[in-house]
């Protein structure tokens, strides 16, 4: 320790010697680590597993059942499926748990006299919060998936209609139908939001009421983010032809947690396509997806292009920053060479010398990172304003910290390495001339 | 305690070779003062960069309390210079940020001294200078004469067994380098061997033995024993031989 401490005075003197090259040392590495941070907090967050113990167990199960010849490879089954469809695969006892599920939009108050406040709405089936882990935190979810007048409320609406979170049995006016609050759910977020993978929908906050799938139509709330019909029926009535018709509107996931149930739902679906072509339901080519929560993005082709080539520019910046330091560096220690050549003939090692150089990566590290995450800071506000719809990816935690720590050690010393071991070899009697 | 055996020493540019050192024999035994002598650039002070392992050979064999240098690691190289030998310089060599302590201190640290024998050293050899009263003074506080002291005092702090001086007194004016001199006359009486480089014929004179480098090459019989006094080269007789 004491030894340790020596090299920190050594370093705090071999600073003060030139401490404007040091400081732009230091701001040349706070901003090459800042900038990359910044773009890898949202690069990080948007490719995060939100449930990473079974992002391998659900599946979103997709079907080419449309009425028309569609034989080549690039007829793909669309993302959403009709009510009648849902029936047909709910129909199978093979997932562990099943939901159907869209989203939409509706006013809420209280009552009449208040005015109406923009809610969104996810529509879904009982098993929806157990196969995403939503926390409730009170109440009780659905005990079926038949309609009944009741909804779900995140706490944070909760909170804002009533005060305070324990509203259960507690009414409300969904578009002025009256509604009983069942459940409260914890405040979460799914970062991303997989369940609702297309159209880039997954970087969207969770919604703030969860109404039951029948209630839904029976409401006639059509989904806000992506539907489609292949017939002219006017599905403004939803609660009459939503069921019926071709309104392609439903999302569905499944759980199979073995490769056993897995391989058996394929099986299920194989032969259910099949019953439909024979059946003159549709004559395309069968193609069915059953597709991994944790590749659903990659499957919707919704990556981040912007952030990924982002995060490609900012790392040649990073390269550049750690150059110019690494150049900055060389001349620090080419003009204390004398000094570690002098040590050296009085009996220091290069090993002593190296240890005095990793107290200077520790001094920079510390140094460039407190400036890191002030750039990394600004950074993240400046990417919020030009992107606010990643705004909820802005969050550090502490694994991103402990690599942004680690990236500056490993920058620190990649700076320090080659003029430390330029410092560390050479004529020794020459280097105490100069 | 010094035994070179058909040392050289050549240094090489892409277009010339220099012969610094030819087949140098040299010994030196315990307790001996020898004065290095001879023009600038006869390789007087590459001979002492060699002997105090600043320097690497080409050819030759140096041993060193029957140790062989060549080859030696880097550490037991350090720890050789740490532990047997003390460096005074011409230009002092001090580190102008520390405090005389701290620059006394420095070779005792990479000694593995605690704290309290480093102190115990560092203030034993200030008092051995005459500085006891300035260790917190800083060198550029100091005078020409002092620092060398302080330097001398940095050499001596670790009782190393060579003390190896190259134109201690180069730097000097003729009342601090008379000091000097007497410090190291000092020093060589508590048993110290040293090898100093001068061109100062009376500095010379005042060491036990003196060995004069012409081109690279001691003369005849300066490379032999102390005890040689038959040698017409040795002016006097060596003190404090063991």
């Amino acid at each position: 320790m004491e030894q340790f401490l020596y090299y920190l005075r050594a370093s705090l003197v071999s600073i003060r010697r030139a401490p404007l090259p040091y400081a732009l040392t230091v701001f040349i590495m706070a901003l090459g680590l800042g900038v990359f941070f910044a773009n890898a907090t949202f690069y990080y967050r948007l490719n995060a597993d939100p449930l990473p113990h079974k992002s391998d167990k659900l599946f979103f199960p997709m079907m080419l059942l449309v009425p028309w010849e569609c034989n080549d490879s690039t007829c793909k089954p669309p993302p959403v499926l009709s009510y009648a469809n849902v029936q047909k695969l709910s129909s199978s006892d093979i997932p562990t748990a099943k939901a159907a599920m869209y989203s939409s939009d509706a006013y809420l108050r209280l009552d009449t006299k208040q005015p109406p406040l923009p809610v969104s709405l996810r529509i879904t089936q009982r098993d929806f919060f157990r196969m995403f882990d939503v926390p409730v935190l009170h109440g009780s979810i659905w005990p079926d998936d038949s309609a009944r007048n009741e909804v779900i409320l995140t706490e944070a609406l909760a909170e804002k209609l009533f005060g305070h979170s324990d509203v259960v049995g507690k009414t409300l006016l969904l578009d002025d139908k009256p509604l009983t609050v069942s459940a409260v759910l914890q405040n979460w977020q799914m970062l991303p939001r997989l369940y609702d993978a297309n159209n880039r929908n997954y970087t969207n906050a969770v919604e703030q009421i969860y109404l039951p799938l029948e209630t839904g139509y029976d409401m006639n709330y059509l989904s806000n983010s992506q539907s489609s019909t292949f017939d002219d029926t006017d599905y403004r009535q939803l609660a009459t032809q939503g069921r019926t018709g071709a309104l392609h509107q439903l999302q569905y996931w499944v759980q199979l947690d073995t490769p056993a149930q897995q391989q058996a739902y394929r099986d299920f679906m194989h032969n259910l396509a099949t019953t439909e072509q024979t059946a003159g339901r549709h004559p395309a080519v069968i193609n069915n997806q059953l597709t991994a929560l944790r590749d659903i993005v990659t499957y919707f082709g919704g990556e981040s292009g912007d952030i990924k080539a982002f995060a490609l520019v900012t790392l040649l910046f990073l390269l550049v920053c750690l150059l110019n330091a690494s150049h900055l560096s060389l001349n620090r220690y080419l003009s204390n060479q004398y000094e570690l050549s002098l040590r050296r003939a009085l009996g220091a090692s290069r090993w002593q010398l190296q240890q005095q150089m990793l107290v200077d990566v520790l001094m920079l590290t510390l140094f460039s990172l407190a400036g890191a995450l002030l750039i990394g800071f600004g950074g993240v506000q400046l990417m919020n304003y030009l992107w606010p719809a990643n705004r909820l990816f802005a969050g550090w935690d502490l694994l991103l910290l402990s690599g942004l720590l680690v990236l500056a050690w490993l920058s620190s010393y990649l700076v320090t390495l080659y003029p430390s071991l330029r410092a560390s070899f050479g004529a020794l009697n020459q280097q105490l001339k100069e | 305690m010094i035994k070179i055996n058909n040392l050289s020493k050549i240094f090489r540019t892409e277009l010339i070779e220099t012969h610094a050192l030819k087949n140098i024999q040299l010994h030196v035994s315990e307790g001996e003062f020898v004065a290095l002598t001879g023009p600038s650039g006869s390789g007087k002070s590459t001979l002492l960069n060699v002997l105090g392992t600043l320097e690497d050979f080409d050819s030759g064999d140096y041993l060193l309390d029957g140790q062989s240098v060549k080859g030696l690691s880097d550490k037991a190289l350090s720890a050789l210079r740490n532990e047997k030998i003390g460096f005074i310089f011409q230009g002092f060599n001090l580190i102008k940020d520390y405090s005389l302590f701290d620059n006394i201190e420095l070779p005792l640290r990479y000694r593995g001294f605690n704290a309290a024998e480093r102190k115990r050293r560092v203030e034993y050899a200030l008092e051995q200078v005459g500085l006891a009263a300035r260790r917190d003074y800083h060198p550029s506080q100091l005078s020409g004469g002092q620092q060398q002291r302080v330097a001398i005092a940095r050499a001596i702090a670790g009782q190393p067994r060579i003390l190896l001086a190259d134109e201690p007194t180069g730097n000097l004016d003729s009342l601090m380098a008379r000091q000097v001199m007497e410090l190291l006359e000092q020093i060589n009486q508590n048993g110290c061997t040293i090898l100093m480089v001068t061109h100062d014929p009376e500095q010379a004179r005042r060491a036990g033995r003196q060995v004069q480098i012409i081109d690279g090459q001691l003369s005849d019989a300066a490379m032999y024993d102390p005890l040689a006094h038959n040698n017409p080269l040795v002016k006097s007789s060596p003190v404090a031989v063991a």
